[in-house]
């Protein structure tokens, strides 16, 4: 199976590459696009990227493996990033990710076996007067409690 | 107390231009567009603007040093990359008070002639970025960016760019290098980036808080800035307190408050009645203080006599109860996680000294580790391409100095003294 | 030109200059790693730190440029420990591989520990980061990841030299590991320099794997004998046997870097020689001696110059072959055998490829050299047509092919000459089809000079004596004039060239003296 981007995601990136003088400063903007396209930074897509920009894949494997926020590998459809550092340690974020960890059956790293959940601890979320914190795919979940975690975890689809 | 920045927070709307004008928005753009340039830069520097990211170095003065000859093009990058743990200010500005960015980013631009700016903001604050990319579609419809700002005959373009996940990219090398579509490894200097910047160009980067007080200095004047603070830190600035306070919340304060003030008059003190047992005065690359050494004033020249600095304003209290062994164990593994791995002393450095800790933690310390931490602490400090290295040495080194016995006993009954828990 | 100071030493040195290069230039060794002079500096190993006077913390002296008044030191006490402290971080994963590692005898880590090292390993071995070992990257590399040390030398050569970054960096922290993108192997011609600038083992030659340690290894200085380029090469030998190339520093040539098929053309020096004389005869081929080889080649000559002629021999001089020897070749053909038949041809079969770097169309080492003195491509068209029609009766051909024919036309068009001598360092069509066979010294069993494409002449130097029963072609040229009659007397390639320098107008005033090692440009070559 080939990777391309939709129309949409080749409109973004032509805007995108309008705004810098140098067309590698899209590849992080690009490499954004292809998780949103294809779900995750898979091979295909670091292959198609490389080409859409006229870099070599080693060169895009270089950006996409630096950052944390590619992921290289698929995740489930939620993923669950607890921030461990210190202020949301201080207020109880290992006994958070101790209790999503045993609720959902996974260890920090994997995946439940239906595909639903990612589990992953992360640094510093940048929310720490609402510690303890933790990012659902995009959104900020803060203040959380054992009771809002269930609660969040429950009423997802 | 005047507030700078953080007067209309509390209004949802402030963050629409709309209501950002009803409260006297882009008018300090208006007055600065008259304004000969030198006298906006002048009034900067009179306002004592010291960096609000952490290295605190003199907004002004980082302006003149840009070349004089105009032939090349300028950049200006606004640092959003907000990493540092404890920190959590700059999350409120963009938030809440986009427009004040914006305004202070036309200000800042027109003043050192530049056309084009870029905003580099974490990757992990995607609402953020939301909010900030629909405050620049709202000021370039109304003439506040783009071409010909209020017409002026002066033209800017800024741009939103997303981060992807990397502390180090805070760092303004590195942060020009992610912005260029590369690896965020900070550049050996010199060149500095006034001078080679991202795209080679002549570039400055400020941080979000920093460049958002500018539309004040502005309306009000650098003095008028200068006297909110204490002398050679003028202003206020954005303190956020974290940890197990009453209130925990970013303070809009002056440069000069007692920190002893931030932690029990403004965040309510500890709580459950608990003993303060530890402070992190200014985001954890900052050396730890211990409940005497609160009574200092949060600028720069009164933190540095005791050995610390007000850094990113990221005050992180620390309970009675708490390991500190456990507390430094959770910093060593974040500066292993984020050192980008350019060089021997960081890469290295950081990955030992989080083993080392980790083992102590779980009991399995041996005698002579902390030598060993503090040793390979000596190895790495100074000695390194960017200040990650340095950053992951002092709490490292304070933490052990200051709570000697804890570590030392912590390693002797080889377990836990609070339990292996928070 | 400022003035600086360092370790109590006055030195100038040109504007611009980093310590490091400055302290490289007047005997001062700085270790490094990341460093390399033809690629951009990165500043990553921070092994080069040193002591600046008014700045507080170490700086590192390859990114420092040289002020005037600096004062700098790198034998102090601080220095020593920052060096032996980032040396030991630097050591924290890295495998013992000594024994098995090529790297061993000429190993940046090795080399260093042994100087300001010398510590006992605080890091437990289980908390080693792990890597990928053995990978077969392409080219002639093998990766070891565990053994990188992440200077970046590699990315940067890719980068800045051969344009094609087919390695980076990949993940972070002390888990960075350099490598290729899978699937995507490394594809451009010159990825033996890899190998070259790789301080440690992590990039090793897979040619050169395992074959043998480097300290039994002795070099030569000499030119790649691959194409007109002639970049110059250390060729590094055991006994008699080549083991391989190593680029050598010329900046007008070939810089610190050689090609991936100039890198394995040692291998033509020690397979498939020509090491005894053979004479062939009634379709017997006999091992013979010199002597009688050498009679026979003469006597041939002589009864068909005199039965039919000047124009009855013929001489194809080879491009392989020095400018020493190709003098005496014209020598031979002009005054001795007084024919008009002689000249040589650039061709060769096969690959014909050429690059805008080093890579040259002309896979002959000397055609420069032998256009400047006297040969052709005119001459070799007529003494082809003068073959082609029967009139050839004695032809002395030099070299192991004939232009770009086959086999079976070489035999063909050889078919014609009833006496074909030939001399010659390798067996093939030539060999195979001539009635004498002379064997030549190699490149690396003979000094004398080759001039590259763009008129330089550099020399190149034994490493040993000839193998087998070769001789230098010197020594065969003037010993078959002198039993022909021309009462030469030579005294080794030095002498050629004195004379060959006296007499020939772009070669003037030159000497194995004014060569030095970086050669020199003939005249009218511009």
């Amino acid at each position: 199976m080939s990777a391309a981007f939709s129309d949409t995601a080749r409109r973004e990136l032509e805007a995108i590459l309008s705004r810098y003088p140098d067309k590698e400063a899209a590849i992080l903007p690009a490499l954004h696009l292809a998780q949103r396209e294809f779900g995750y930074v898979s091979d295909e897509a670091i292959v198609y990227v490389a080409g859409l920009l006229g870099f070599t894949p080693a060169r895009i494997e270089g950006v996409a493996t630096f950052y944390t926020m590619y992921n290289r590998k698929p995740v489930g459809k939620y993923h669950l990033q607890i921030c461990r550092n210190i202020s949301c340690s201080l207020m109880g974020a290992e006994h958070l990710i101790e209790h999503v960890s045993k609720k959902l059956g996974i260890r920090p790293g994997k995946t439940t076996p239906d595909g639903k959940f990612t589990l992953s601890e992360v640094e510093c979320l940048g929310s720490c007067g609402t510690a303890p914190v933790l990012q659902l795919n995009d959104d900020y979940h803060e203040n959380l409690t054992e009771e809002k975690i269930d609660a969040l975890l429950d009423r997802l689809p | 107390m005047e507030t700078v920045l953080t007067t209309h927070f509390a209004d949802e709307q402030y963050r629409h231009v709309d209501t950002y004008l009803r409260f006297g928005g882009y008018a300090a753009l208006r007055k600065a567009l008259s304004m000969p340039k030198e006298q906006i830069v002048e009034e900067v520097k009179k306002a004592n603007l010291r960096g609000r990211g952490g290295a605190g170095f003199p907004a002004g003065v980082k302006w003149g040093f840009l070349p004089k000859d105009l032939s090349r093009p300028r950049v200006l990058v606004i640092n959003a990359d907000e990493g540092e743990p404890g920190t959590f200010k700059d999350r409120q500005i963009m938030a809440r008070a986009p427009h004040l960015l914006l305004e202070g980013i036309a200000i800042s631009s027109y003043a050192m002639t530049i056309h084009v700016s870029y905003i580099y903001i974490r990757g992990e604050f995607v609402r953020e970025a939301k909010i900030v990319e629909e405050a620049v579609a709202e000021a370039y419809a109304k003439g506040f960016l783009g071409k010909n700002l209020l017409g002026s005959g002066f033209d800017l373009d800024v741009t939103v760019h997303r981060g992807a996940g990397a502390y180090i990219c805070g760092e303004e090398t590195s942060l020009i290098n992610s912005l260029e579509g590369k690896r965020g490894w900070p550049r050996i200097k010199p060149p500095f980036p006034a001078s080679v910047g991202a795209f080679g160009l002549p570039t400055i980067v400020n941080n979000v808080e920093t460049i958002a007080d500018v539309p004040w200095i502005v309306t009000h004047g650098g003095e008028k800035f200068a006297s909110l603070g204490v002398e050679k830190n003028g202003g206020t600035r954005l303190i956020g307190v974290s940890g197990p306070v009453n209130r925990p919340g970013v303070y809009e304060l002056s440069a000069g408050v007692l920190l002893r003030e931030v932690i029990y008059t403004h965040a309510g003190g500890l709580k459950d009645g608990k003993a303060l047992k530890a402070v992190i005065p200014g985001g954890s690359s900052t050396p730890v203080l211990r409940p005497d050494e609160i009574d200092v004033t949060f600028d720069i020249e009164s933190m540095g006599k005791i050995g610390t600095m007000p850094g990113s304003g990221g005050v992180i209290v620390i309970a009675e109860g708490t390991c500190m062994v456990r507390a430094l164990s959770v910093l060593m593994k974040f500066y292993a996680h984020e050192s980008c791995g350019q060089c021997t002393p960081c890469r290295e450095g950081t990955g030992w000294l989080a083993k080392i800790m980790g083992r102590i933690e779980n009991g399995q310390g041996r005698e002579g580790d902390l030598e060993l931490v503090l040793d390979v602490c000596d190895n790495m400090m100074g000695r390194t391409i960017c200040p990650l290295a340095d950053a992951a040495v002092m709490p490292a080194q304070s933490f052990i100095w200051k709570f000697r016995e804890e570590f030392d006993r912590h390693i002797q009954d080889q377990k836990c003294p609070f339990g292996n828990k928070f | 030109m400022p003035t600086f100071l360092i370790n109590g030493v006055v030195a100038e040195v040109p504007e611009g200059m980093t310590i490091l290069e400055a302290a490289k230039r007047i005997g001062i060794e700085i270790p490094h790693y990341c460093y390399h002079p033809k690629l951009s500096i990165a500043g990553n190993c921070r092994m080069c730190l040193v002591e600046v006077e008014k700045f507080p913390k170490l700086q590192i002296s390859c990114n420092t440029v040289v002020t005037e008044g600096m004062v700098v030191r790198t034998d102090t006490e601080k220095v020593k420990n920052a060096v032996t402290g980032v040396l030991e971080l630097m050591l924290l994963h890295h495998p013992i591989d000594c024994p098995i590692c090529d790297q061993a005898g000429e190993c940046g880590l090795q080399n260093y520990y042994m100087k300001y090292g010398l510590h006992k390993s605080r890091y437990a071995l289980e908390d080693k980061v792990h890597k990928k070992k053995v990978q077969d990257i392409g080219g002639q590399i093998v990766l070891d990841a565990e053994r990188c040390i992440l200077c970046s030398r590699c990315v940067r050569f890719l980068q800045e030299v051969t344009g094609t970054c087919e390695m980076e960096f990949f993940s972070r922290g002390d888990h960075s590991e350099i490598s290729i993108f899978p699937g995507r192997p490394l594809g451009n011609n010159y990825t033996g320099n890899l190998a070259d600038i790789c301080p440690v083992g992590a990039l090793t030659n897979k040619d050169f794997r395992f074959k043998c340690r480097v300290w039994f290894l002795k070099s030569a200085d000499s030119i790649c004998p691959g194409c007109a380029n002639g970049c110059n090469i250390h060729a590094d030998f055991k006994g008699d046997i080549l083991y391989r190339f190593r680029p050598r520093q010329n900046d007008a040539v070939n810089q610190t870097w050689l090609c991936d098929f100039g890198r394995l053309e040692y291998k033509k020096a020690n397979e498939d020689r020509l090491l005894t004389p053979v004479i062939r005869e009634g379709g017997q081929s006999i091992a013979a001696a010199w002597d009688a080889a050498l009679f026979a080649t003469a006597l041939k000559f002589r009864e068909a110059v005199e039965a039919h002629g000047p124009e009855s021999a013929a001489v194809i001089a080879s491009p392989q072959s020095s400018n020493e020897e190709l003098f005496l070749v014209r020598k031979l053909a002009k005054e001795v055998l007084r024919t008009p038949n002689f000249g040589f041809t650039s061709r060769t079969p096969g690959d014909r490829a050429s690059d805008d770097f080093l890579i040259k169309a002309d896979k002959n080492p000397n055609s420069k050299g032998a256009q400047l003195l006297g040969f052709t491509e005119e001459g070799f068209d007529r003494t082809f047509q003068a073959i082609s029609d029967g009139k050839i009766r004695a032809l002395l051909v030099f070299g192991n092919v004939l232009a770009d024919f086959t086999e079976g036309e070489t035999g063909r068009l050889l078919s014609n000459v009833p006496f074909v001598a030939h001399v010659g360092t390798n067996n093939g069509a030539l060999s195979r089809a001539a009635h004498a066979v002379l064997p030549s010294a190699s490149f690396a069993e003979r000094g004398g000079t080759f001039t590259n494409f763009a008129g330089r002449v550099q020399q190149f130097r034994p490493g040993f004596p000839p193998r087998g029963k070769a001789k230098n072609d010197i020594e065969i040229v003037a010993e078959l004039a002198n039993r022909l009659g021309a009462g030469w007397s030579f005294a080794g390639e030095a002498s050629v060239f004195q004379a060959l320098s006296a007499s020939e107008a772009p070669f003037a005033g030159m000497s194995y003296e004014s060569l030095g090692t970086l050669g020199q440009v003939a005249g009218g070559s511009e």
